[in-house]
């Protein structure tokens, strides 16, 4: 059948760009609702509603997600989530049991996942997004492994040696440290060690990169305009500014101390004095944090419509502040409000520049895709997608 | 009329429609300024309807692939009431939105969860740890001696007759408690740990000189042995290994699916329960010396008055006392501080603390002993 109601196709081009905010129409209480109601059933199926209940909740974040009028939508089935978490729960549980069992064999599984991590990041960023809709047109993920497997093999070469480097000086007996085989052997890991320092903010760069360029909307490619300079640049300040504040705050704490008078107070003292290094620690990571999705969001466009992303470190400070007391005050009955929160904020400083309309993103055929390199990825804990 | 965006599928261009369903289950659409009827009608039950979450909108999606889209959740649902006989439509909904339906699962999970950490772990662990090989205990234990001799103990100063006479009473011991032969008695020097007894989950039992200096009764530092004993025969650390990690998936397992960090925030007050659990052990290895003193005429004062005198070794009168001494004259000082501990004014009352502590009710555990004599 034909349902085509108006057959008027918009030919008008009018480039005159307007500025439209993400708005997130969630409740907390409406959340909560939803939530318990999802733990109470994972609990009395064991676990197997889990799937449903990972659709319902991105169903609701997704629908209460609005960008200029239309709300996004999850359209992920529950059966594929399943079926996905089946199998990663198996492998997880092979691998759990073998590390008691067989350390070494072990460790050739995880080698061997490790071999896969491209593959999985690239199936758990195509169900994602291909699962996402906005005016029943979905996301996609360009789906090329050999550019993956490129993006990701120094990173994987690296994090190897590292991680065979250490497993080799579990080994080692506390009185082969003196002999000079050993002293190299400290320099190569030391060596390794300094060498991810370095890189990883260019690592950063190119699986951004990656993810966002091969990522899709409809027919139309995302693009991608930070550069590498921005990203040596972003994590440059953030060791500057962590150097200095925890430079002050330890030698503040080493000076004060000096007052007390004998070696049990000045310990004492120390120890309530580094109660302050926490909350040093906490406004490093949302500076890091803030700095990072706005290099990473702000640089997003889409057929000239450009992303904006105005997130400040106070903000983003507070609301992980309120979050976590609330949650910790709570035994994490308050985390659906907190989650909500965190939703609503991310929607308030995120907003596109549109040029002309939304009108013109056309439809592609994709297949669809199995929930198994996502689900994997979860049980793992490897940071998948965005 | 249902008022919403119809999308082709096509492309993102988005248009307001308004959605109909006349008498015999047919959807159209008309237009929005004069209600005006569009060409083209599907049958109500060729087409899939989104299920209804909390507020957000609703989607119809047609077989050709275009879709229409409304927030009036409200008309949508009447319209399924009155043309599909699904009972589990909506069903989801129905429970997520009643509210006396959620205050109810709400307090019922609080009260399921308190059960399930009270009393769900602790026993779950226990059979579990009672049915795993001695050798599970042996090889957690590996190297935690090692390193408690690195971060806490030196050498003991005991002089070798007095570790030889607690050898031992510990060896007697050893041969009227069954399945006891990997159990291992060893010296250190506590030093700020003071006066303590450890029992390791390999079996390996640690007394520090500071705890054999309170007493020169060879029966009383028994009753601590037997303690320690309680705590190795049962298994009180794979227990405690096992209740701590199964707490942890269960954490995760309910507030499900928020990231890592916020799972390990969410932890964090589960730490204060994870205490109790220490405590309703010490009861229990409490028991086992206690049981096993009356059976072989050993006087449960002998625990109490130990007790005492470790409690009082960490008061400020008994520090302040070896300190003055210098001669290291111990039990003249544990004298001392008990006789200064029964004095009303310095007699404390039972502390909000108590809960905080590993070694909770000293006053109550030491009344156990008393009472049983």
């Amino acid at each position: 059948m034909q349902n085509n109601p108006t057959g008027v196709v918009p030919d008008s081009v009018n480039n005159t760009i307007t500025n439209k905010h993400f708005k997130f129409t969630g409740k907390g209480l409406e959340y909560f609702s939803i939530w318990i109601v999802n733990v109470v059933l994972t609990i009395l199926t064991l676990g197997i509603y889990s799937a449903w209940a990972k659709v319902r909740t991105n169903q609701y974040f997704y629908g209460n997600t609005f960008l200029d009028g239309s709300s996004f939508r999850y359209t992920a089935k529950p059966l594929q989530i399943l079926k996905g978490r089946i199998i990663a729960t198996i492998l997880f549980a092979i691998y759990y049991f073998t590390t008691i069992a067989n350390p070494i064999v072990a460790g050739i599984i995880l080698i061997i996942i490790m071999l896969f991590v491209p593959a999985f990041v690239v199936m758990a960023m195509s169900f994602r997004l291909r699962n996402s809709q906005y005016r029943n047109v979905h996301f996609n993920f360009d789906k090329n492994f050999s550019q993956a497997y490129k993006v990701f093999f120094i990173p994987l070469i690296f994090v190897g040696c590292y991680l065979f480097l250490i497993g080799q000086a579990e080994h080692l007996q506390p009185g082969d440290r003196e002999q000079s085989g050993n002293a190299i052997f400290g320099l190569l890991i030391l060596g390794v060690m300094l060498g991810i320092f370095v890189m990883v903010p260019w690592w950063e760069f190119i699986v951004t990169r990656f993810k966002a360029t091969h990522a899709k909307y409809g027919q139309a490619d995302f693009s991608f305009s930070a550069t590498l300079k921005n990203y040596y640049g972003m994590y440059l300040k953030a060791l500057l500014l962590s150097i200095i504040i925890f430079g002050l705050l330890g030698a503040g704490i080493f000076t004060l101390q000096k007052t007390q008078p004998d070696e049990q107070s000045q310990l004492l003292f120390a120890s309530m004095m580094s109660i302050f290094v926490f909350p040093a620690y906490l406004w490093l990571f949302a500076y890091f944090q803030t700095k990072r999705t706005n290099l990473l969001f702000g640089n997003l466009s889409i057929n000239g419509h450009h992303v904006r992303s105005e997130m400040t470190t106070g903000r983003l400070l507070m609301l992980y502040i309120t979050n976590t007391l609330a949650i910790m005050l709570t035994f994490g009955l308050l985390m659906p409000w907190a989650k909500v929160r965190t939703a609503n904020y991310k929607a308030s400083i995120t907003s596109l520049d549109v040029a002309g309309e939304l009108n013109q993103f056309v439809t592609s055929q994709e297949q669809q895709q199995s929930a198994m390199g996502e689900e994997i990825g979860e049980m793992f804990d490897l940071d998948l997608g965005f | 009329m249902i008022k919403g965006c119809f999308f082709d599928g096509k492309t993102s261009e988005k248009k307001d429609v308004l959605l109909y369903c006349n008498d015999n289950g047919m959807l159209g659409f008309a237009e929005t300024r004069h209600g005006e009827r569009l060409s083209g009608e599907t049958p109500f039950d060729q087409v899939a309807i989104s299920s209804r979450i909390g507020n957000t909108p609703r989607y119809i999606d047609f077989p050709d692939g275009s879709q229409f889209q409304t927030n009036d959740n409200d008309a949508i649902d009447t319209l399924i009431n009155d043309f599909r006989d699904d009972f589990f439509h909506g069903l989801l909904h129905k429970l997520e939105s009643a509210k006396t339906i959620v205050l109810i699962t709400t307090i019922s999970l609080i009260g399921f969860g308190w059960l399930f950490i009270q009393y769900g772990i602790p026993y779950g662990s226990k059979v579990i740890a009672d049915r795993l090989p001695i050798k599970a205990s042996q090889y957690l234990g590996q190297g935690v001696l090692e390193v408690m001799d690195k971060q806490w103990f030196k050498k003991s100063r005991l002089s070798i007759e007095r570790q030889q006479a607690l050898l031992h009473e510990f060896s007697r011991l050893k041969q009227t408690i069954p399945d006891s032969d990997y159990f291992n008695l060893v010296f250190r020097r506590g030093s700020f740990i003071g006066a303590n007894a450890f029992a390791l989950p390999d079996g390996t039992i640690v007394f520090t000189d500071e705890l054999i200096h309170l007493t020169d009764n060879n029966n009383e530092l028994v009753s601590i042995m037997l303690h320690e004993i309680g705590h190795l025969k049962q298994r009180h650390s794979l227990r405690a290994a096992i209740q701590q990690s199964s707490l942890a998936v269960f954490i995760v397992a309910i507030t499900g699916d928020i990231s890592t960090s916020s799972s390990l925030i969410t932890a964090l007050p589960f730490v204060l329960v994870e205490s109790g659990f220490s405590q309703g052990m010490e009861t229990e290895a409490d028991t086992f010396a206690l049981e096993y003193m009356q059976q072989h005429d050993l006087s449960p004062l002998l625990f109490a008055t130990m007790m005492e005198k470790l409690v009082v070794s960490f008061s400020d009168t008994y520090a302040e006392c070896l300190e003055t001494e210098k001669t290291n004259n111990a039990k003249q000082c544990i004298q001392l501080a008990l006789q200064s501990n029964k004095q009303p004014e310095n007699k404390k009352s039972k502390g909000v603390m108590d809960y905080f502590s590993t070694h909770p009710g000293s006053n109550e555990r030491i009344l156990r002993f008393r009472q049983s004599e």
